[in-house]
């Protein structure tokens, strides 16, 4: 009896407490997403109509795609775009790879020093990046890497590399012993196994450190400035950079269409790569929180 | 079946240890100097308690651990040094250690795969092993879709697509249920006369020992303590530990003294007044424990009659528990000294409390010696 009511009264008490979640999550939304709605219609407008009414959406008659024209042909964005995707994939790929073969070998083998090295890369993680930026460009002047494209790549997957291993060693710990042993029975070299077996197992790991640095690195911008904000046309410049430039410039141009045709321009794969993969993003956040 | 027996393989184990150093010094020995031939397609089971060395036996076998001294050789070839791959052997593990990303097919196929054998060969193999285990359904599947049963068959399929010399098996059924257990058990005894390979199985279940192996060693402490066949082991425990391990329920266990001279030497348990139990003993068992300070008397629970009053008899008990189990009945008996287990038929009419006369079947004695565990023999 009393089990019924408490059920009765459950239920009703149900639509008011979900219809105030709801309100929450959606005013949450529109917070979140309006300025990114606002940029997206902002970019399609004249200067004009921005100044005329900031808020306002633009003429349906009067779309302006000829913003996104002057960015990527008159403000260079083709270029650092291209220096962008160069940078970031290379980085990305040599950081997962690196990280994994890395946390691989300290989470698989004893070594007396192998808690040692795991402890270092974490530091990696706690040293401010601004710390390191002087040294670094010492290093990549000698190296004659300032102002390229390689030596941005270098820095960032130095940069990504502790929190890759952070991530991955925790995969690979949590993969049972036996699955590798099962591999080196079946006739898998060391290296197999690794290759073969243990690493396809920990793709939610590889997908999440992969989705967090090539955010990371994509909109990078204090070590592009650093590094690579040299002369030189197009030279290493990433769309970080380009965009600053963009906004500088926009300023005496007061072209703020175009300005917000880049900040698009940069958004977009960002977004696309996160909707592409956020479904094994939230499963490797998960799988590292329980098994790692 | 089409299934090509495996090829010869005695594998022989001198002297094998494993030490396990630690920060002190060498280290407990986890495997302690063991010697055990097992022959050309012999089912030998390694059996005995947790921690008693037999996996790392099976694992030093199989190439997974360093071997710490003496020597393993398989077919002929010391295989010390020899990697885990190139010892021609299988292995199935206790969690199955199946591949998560590939499909059932995959699995049974990447060892083959590795070792470049024609792909029309491949189909076939794992085809031929898929209908041995009825998996011929579920090649496409990946493990996760599998019950524990099925995912325990793809592991054993693995091993057996690859024709290896000699098949390992850690034990492989312990994390089925009861039911499931049985069945494979027989299917793996089957599997074993159809392949005609040797294979080595460790299990900490002595029913499984008893069940399928050909022969098999008991250990206890990283040693062996005694090789036979299921029944030899049965009959003839060589030791104590042996005699307590094997069979269940387990066999009686009395401490006392010898009593007697000549042609009358009697067991008499110690510190059990006013019934100790008294057991006159065939006069070579008497030879035998002449000497011993202190002897343990072993009855196994069906060599335990339920005698009338008035006849001859070496116990009395009261009976504490009643357990029918349909073609038997155990009864837990409570003697002055302690708790015994007989095996009655299943008719008997006992009821809880009532006091028996019981007699042991002299013949089917077992007698150790307290202080060295090992038995004595008539």
């Amino acid at each position: 009896m009393s089990q019924s009511s408490s059920v009765k009264l459950r239920t009703s008490e149900l639509p008011i407490s979900r219809l105030l979640a709801f309100a929450v999550l959606a005013g949450y939304l529109a917070w979140v997403m309006y300025p990114m709605a606002w940029l997206a219609y902002s970019s399609l407008k004249a200067d004009e109509a921005i100044f005329l009414d900031a808020f306002a959406l633009p003429p349906f008659g009067d779309l302006r795609f000829d913003n996104y024209v002057r960015a990527w042909d008159g403000a260079q964005f083709g270029d650092y775009f291209l220096n962008s995707v160069v940078v970031t994939v290379a980085s990305v790929t040599l950081i997962v790879l690196l990280g994994a073969m890395t946390a691989y070998a300290l989470s698989r083998f004893a070594h007396p020093l192998g808690p040692a090295t795991f402890w270092l890369f974490l530091a990696g993680l706690m040293i401010p990046a601004q710390l390191s930026v002087v040294p670094l460009f010492f290093e990549l002047r000698a190296l004659g890497l300032l102002n390229s494209r390689l030596g941005l790549i270098l820095v960032y997957t130095a940069n990504g590399l502790p929190f890759a291993i952070f991530i991955l060693a925790g995969f690979f710990r949590a993969l049972p012993r036996s699955l590798y042993e099962a591999a080196v029975i079946d006739g898998c070299t060391e290296a197999g196994a690794f290759w073969r077996v243990l690493l396809p197992l920990a793709r939610p790991g590889l997908v999440t450190v992969a989705i967090f640095q090539f955010i990371g690195v994509w909109k990078e911008y204090f070590f592009a400035f650093m590094f690579a904000s040299g002369d030189g046309t197009g030279g290493a410049r990433t769309l970080p950079l380009g965009l600053a430039n963009l906004a500088i410039t926009a300023q005496f141009r007061t072209d703020y269409g175009m300005l917000f045709a880049g900040l698009v321009i940069v958004t977009l794969p960002i977004l696309a790569i996160f909707v592409a993969l956020q479904r094994h993003l939230v499963k490797g956040v998960t799988a590292g929180a329980v098994k790692g | 079946m089409g299934v090509v027996p495996a090829a010869m393989a005695q594998v022989e184990i001198s002297c094998l240890v494993k030490t396990y150093p630690d920060r002190t010094g060498p280290g407990a020995r986890a495997v302690d100097g063991i010697d055990l031939t097992i022959s050309d397609k012999e089912f030998m089971v390694l059996v005995g308690p947790s921690g008693c060395g037999k996996s790392t036996t099976l694992r030093m076998i199989a190439g997974l651990e360093d071997i710490s001294g003496g020597s393993i050789s398989i077919d002929g070839r010391k295989v010390n040094d020899v990697a885990p791959k190139d010892r021609d052997i299988a292995m199935v593990f206790q969690n199955y250690a199946l591949y998560p990303h590939m499909s059932v097919y995959e699995n049974m196929a990447f060892g083959l795969k590795l070792r470049n054998v024609p792909k029309a060969e491949i189909d076939t193999r794992v085809r031929e092993a898929a209908t041995l285990l009825g998996l011929e359904t579920y090649l496409d599947r990946k493990p996760k879709a599998l019950s524990g049963g099925q995912r325990q068959r793809v592991a054993v399929g693995r091993a057996i697509v690859r024709r290896p010399k000699v098949f390992l098996f850690d034990e492989p059924l312990s994390n089925l249920d009861a039911k499931m257990r049985v069945g494979m058990r027989a299917e793996i005894s089957r599997l074993h006369q159809q392949l005609g390979a040797t294979m080595i199985y460790v299990t900490h279940d002595q029913v499984e020992a008893m069940t399928m192996g050909d022969r098999i060693c008991v250990m206890r402490e990283g040693r062996i303590l005694q090789v036979a066949a299921p029944l030899e082991l049965y009959n003839q425990p060589a030791d104590l530990f042996v005699a307590g391990f094997i069979g269940s329920p387990p066999m009686n266990l009395f401490t006392g003294t010898l009593a007697g001279e000549g042609a009358s030497v009697c067991f008499v348990e110690s510190g059990a007044t006013p019934f100790p139990v008294t057991v006159p003993l065939p006069p070579a068992l008497a030879a035998a424990a002449q000497g011993c300070a202190e002897v343990v008397l072993g009855v196994r629970p069906e060599d335990v009659q339920i005698v009338a009053p008035g006849t001859s008899a070496q116990a009395e008990a009261t009976v504490d528990v009643i357990e029918p189990m349909g073609a038997e009945t155990f009864l837990t008996l409570r003697t002055a000294a302690g708790s015994l287990t007989a095996r009655v038929r299943p008719n008997e009419v006992v009821a809880h409390g009532q006091t028996l006369r019981l007699a042991f079947a002299l013949d089917r004695l077992h007698l150790f010696d307290r202080a060295t565990e090992r038995a004595l023999r008539r």
